[in-house]
């Protein structure tokens, strides 16, 4: 049952997909509801699967590894594929509303859409590094489609510059990968660790994998294409942007360093990732407080959450293993909450420019509330998922005694209440803030109804994380301190 | 010694031909290089044992790839017919040091790599170890359906969302103007399409089948069938459309479609997902995705939503 | 010196000029040249690399290079189009700096 059920999980939105593109328009809904509405039922068989018998493993074709490509779901691939199963689903309920099937870019947006879902399914079950190069290429590919849809030439450039600069990315992995076989014989991330011995070319390797993927993940300093590609990418294209697909790339480096090389010594390399996490928090929230554009704050402050996956390295414990996942679940809620929202605001004002907003909390109470949640959880206040997620990583830094980066996650909080509040001091406090917003156009009730789920989803997440932070322990790799 | 010689040869030209490309004095002057240096490439890769290589270089790298550029560089200069005269190079004052380092990475990654233990390869070594008993000759075959079908499923995949992604950002309002240049009904081109198409059909099919037992494949029989494709929309046989086409968008799909469902299908008689039932199932695969590859880079090359059949007396 | 090494060589100097390339250059046509002479020399460095297994090629790093291929050319594809639909709309195809404040709508 489980292997059928992830077969579908995959295969499904790729079906869905062809559908959306072979049959009439007509058809149209229903393909997006096929390949979209089952998928949560469908991922309860393997979860069920793996929280009785832990990972589990297919050799795709029947032939298993090193001749052929697997597919391993452990608990944190699992907790990764939920997170884009509900995700996805949360922002197609936007995404109805700004591309509902016969509205102009609809018949484009949809194939675009489902295809990047599977891609995702697909890079987060795959255990084969050469695979994973495949399934990168098509999430990157339709992620760019995605943002240069509606062919304004903001996206446009930001599209084209993310394109250039996902090739090199994707090159440098791919180099990596070839130096990797010639070393080991195989493709195959979970047979690295005992094949691969730490010499210079194989650390090499590893190193260049790795800096392909800090790209794609737009760390610090190589950042700079992202928040113009999430700035001005339709609202629930932002919002996948920023909730999942710079995720993924991070993902892949945990897997290379905690799964591919686990024996390594590795504590210099560990400490200068932390130092990139430490400049991006920093640069990313000072980045944000001059921003004019409500998009660009929240696309900078995701420059800026990403930094905290990056501390994960040099805190390399259990405690900061749960933070770190526990963020990139509740800032994956929360930033999406927070673009849906922003994406609302735009939709009915026609600008997200800041000076614009004053006032708007009375005409859009939901997106309004939708996006304070959704900043809440990311400052870190109590009780939202954010604040849970910021406080192991205290906790984690406090056990390991890094009193650097205590402090670093301190200032990390109250950078990000910083360029939060100056944006709702503007909406709520503006003395003008009895603007005339007369010309407002109305938000569709689903669209604000999907934020507002996410906001909610971001702050309950600080009061169900023990089955959560359970399932991360249970999927830690051996021999990780406490 | 002979060899060698053809060797440096080649890698003369490669490099020559990719300075020029990049550095040519006119855009043009710099697609026409950049196709010959995939026809380098393509040599090369004959060089290097790699004879599946230099075919797909040669029909994908060098043939599709400058066709598509050469028709992007044609609606460019539609919009501006002087490409080139108004852009300033970004400043540059790093760029040799740069390169030059980045050069040298992959110099020395290179030699230390041919240099190093030669590692069993494992997966290679079980790639011909379990060839004998698939019934297929080609070994890159074997991988890409067989032992590796997933990547080439994922990968026509990224082709399809390349295609879409294409049609995503290409403006709709243009498209009706014709790609043809010349008459298209003057007596000879008829005579010439009723020699060409059927031929390199008939070339299309071979390299498909024989991708089997030696060279060819889906990939280089759908490039060649692309390029027929191409010669008919350039005389006006086939036209740019924006209408919904059953026929287009199922050749289309056909190559992803049928290789989900084959390879779904033994999940229903307990053998494992994408294990494919017997070399019927390659071979259907493979004509399928030649149809689906060839339909995909005409409509790239189109620039269009859908195709239709252009009538000439 | 055997022909593995001169590829090899070969493979560093093209890596180094699409670099150059890439920087220098200003019209975006350019820039997907030097990406996939990137992108060639990368292959040929994983096709020259690759150790013989009893007298014949390994058939693993070349079916990776024909789908790093394929992909590529799928790539370029829609860097092309997205080249000639920048230009629709701006007039120009190239990604200069100047005329990109952060904060445009």
């Amino acid at each position: 049952m489980t292997t059928e059920a992830l077969a579908l999980i995959v295969f499904l939105p790729l079906l869905a997909a062809a559908g959306a593109v072979v049959l009439p328009t007509a058809w149209l809904g229903l393909s997006i509801r096929v390949g979209l509405m089952p998928l949560p039922l469908l991922l309860l068989i393997p979860t069920l699967e793996v929280l009785e018998n832990g990972a589990y493993r297919i050799a795709l074709a029947g032939h298993s590894a090193p001749l052929g490509i697997a597919w391993q779901l452990d608990p944190l691939s699992l907790l990764m594929l939920w997170l884009n199963v509900g995700m996805t689903l949360l922002i197609s309920l936007h995404a109805n509303c700004s591309f509902r099937p016969g509205q102009p870019h609809a018949h484009r947006f949809w194939p675009l859409w489902l295809l990047l879902f599977a891609g995702m399914n697909a890079l987060l079950l795959s255990a084969d590094l050469f695979n994973i190069y495949v399934t990168l290429e098509l999430v990157t590919l339709t992620a760019i489609g995605l943002i240069a849809l509606e062919g304004k030439p903001p996206a446009l450039r930001a599209a084209m510059r993310y394109l250039l600069l996902a090739l090199l990315a994707s090159l440098l992995y791919l180099l990596g990968v070839g130096l990797i076989y010639g070393q080991t014989g195989v493709l195959d991330l979970y047979l690295l660790a005992e094949r691969l011995a730490p010499g210079w070319l194989s650390v090499t390797a590893i190193a260049l994998m790795i800096v392909g993927l800090l790209i794609k993940a737009a760390i610090f300093p190589l950042h700079a294409w992202l928040p113009a590609a999430h700035g001005n990418a339709p609202g629930p294209v932002s919002a996948i942007l920023s909730a999942m697909v710079v995720k993924v790339s991070i993902y892949l480096i945990w897997r290379l360093w905690f799964w591919g090389v686990p024996e390594w010594d590795l504590d210099r390399a560990a400490l200068l990732l932390g130092v990139l996490g430490g400049m991006a928090i920093v640069y990313g929230s000072l980045a944000a407080l001059v921003q004019q554009r409500l998009k660009l704050i929240i696309a900078y402050s995701t420059v800026a959450q990403l930094g905290y996956l990056l501390l994960l390295f040099p805190l390399a414990s259990t405690l900061a293993f749960q933070a770190a996942s526990y963020h990139l679940l509740s800032h994956g809620m929360a930033k999406a909450a927070m673009f849906l929202a922003a994406a609302n605001i735009l939709r009915s004002l026609g600008t997200d420019r800041l000076r614009h907003l004053a006032g708007i909390d009375q005409r859009l109470p939901l997106d309004v509330f939708a996006l304070a949640l959704g900043g809440v959880s990311i400052m870190g206040l109590p009780p939202s998922g954010g604040f849970l997620a910021k406080w192991l990583f205290l906790e984690a830094a406090w056990s390991a005694r890094a009193w650097s980066w205590l402090i670093l996650i301190a200032l990390g909080g109250l950078l990000a209440a910083a360029y939060l509040f100056r944006v709702l001091a503007v909406v709520c406090l503006h003395p003008r803030r009895r603007g005339n917003h007369r010309h407002l156009k109305r938000t569709p009730d689903t669209a604000s109804l999907a934020a507002m789920l996410l906001a909610v989803g971001a702050i309950i997440a600080g009061f169900t994380s023990a089955p959560i932070l359970d399932l991360v322990e249970a999927g830690l790799p051996p021999g990780l301190p406490r | 010694m002979i060899g060698l010689a053809l060797d440096l040869l080649i890698i003369v030209s490669l490099i020559g031909l990719a300075i020029q490309s990049i550095n040519a004095a006119s855009l043009f002057r710099g697609i026409l290089h950049f196709v010959v240096l995939g026809l380098a490439m393509s040599l090369a890769w004959a060089r290097l044992d790699a004879p599946d290589l230099a075919m797909a270089e040669a029909a994908i790298g060098a043939g599709v790839t400058g066709a598509l550029m050469m028709i992007a560089y044609r609606r460019l200069i539609e919009i501006q017919p002087d490409q080139e005269s108004s852009l300033r190079p970004p400043p540059s004052r790093l760029a040799v040091p740069i390169a030059l380092a980045a050069g040298a990475l992959v110099g020395v990654i290179g030699l230390a790599a041919i240099q190093a233990e030669p590692m069993p390869a494992l997966a290679g070594t079980a790639v011909l170890e379990n060839l004998g008993s698939t019934g297929l000759g080609n070994p890159i075959t074997g991988v890409l359906l067989l032992f590796r079908g997933f990547d080439t499923l994922l990968e026509i995949t990224v082709l399809l969302a390349a295609l879409l992604s294409a049609q995503a950002v290409t403006r709709q309002v243009d498209l009706d103007q014709s790609l043809t240049t010349q008459d298209p009904d003057t007596p000879l081109v008829g005579a010439l399409l009723a020699i060409v198409v059927p031929l390199t059909v008939l070339v299309s099919v071979h390299l498909l089948k024989a991708g089997g037992q030696e060279t060819g494949g889906a990939f280089q029989a759908g490039a060649v069938l692309a390029a027929c494709g191409v010669l008919l929309v350039l005389t006006g046989r086939l036209g740019a459309s924006r209408q919904y086409s059953p026929l287009v968008n199922t050749g289309l799909l056909v190559g992803l479609l049928s290789f989900i469902l084959i390879g779904l299908a033994p999940l229903l008689w307990g053998q494992p997902l994408l294990a494919l039932p017997g070399l019927w199932a390659i071979y259907w695969i493979e004509s399928a995705m030649m149809i689906s590859i060839a339909l995909t880079l005409v409509l790239l090359f189109a620039g269009a939503g859908s195709l239709k059949r252009r009538d000439h007396g | 010196m055997d022909s593995a090494t001169l590829y090899v060589l070969a493979a560093a100097v093209l890596f180094g000029i699409g670099v150059h390339g890439l920087i220098v250059s200003a019209h975006l046509m350019r820039k997907l040249f030097a990406i996939n002479i990137m992108g060639s020399s990368i292959f040929i460095l994983l096709v020259a690399t690759a150790t013989p297994i009893s007298g014949q090629a390994d058939p693993i790093p070349q079916a990776l290079v024909l789908t790093g291929i394929v992909i590529a050319v799928s790539a370029t594809a829609f860097g092309l189009a997205l080249m000639v639909r920048m230009s629709q709309e701006t007039g120009k195809a190239t990604l200069a700096v100047e005329d990109e404040p952060e904060n445009d709508d």
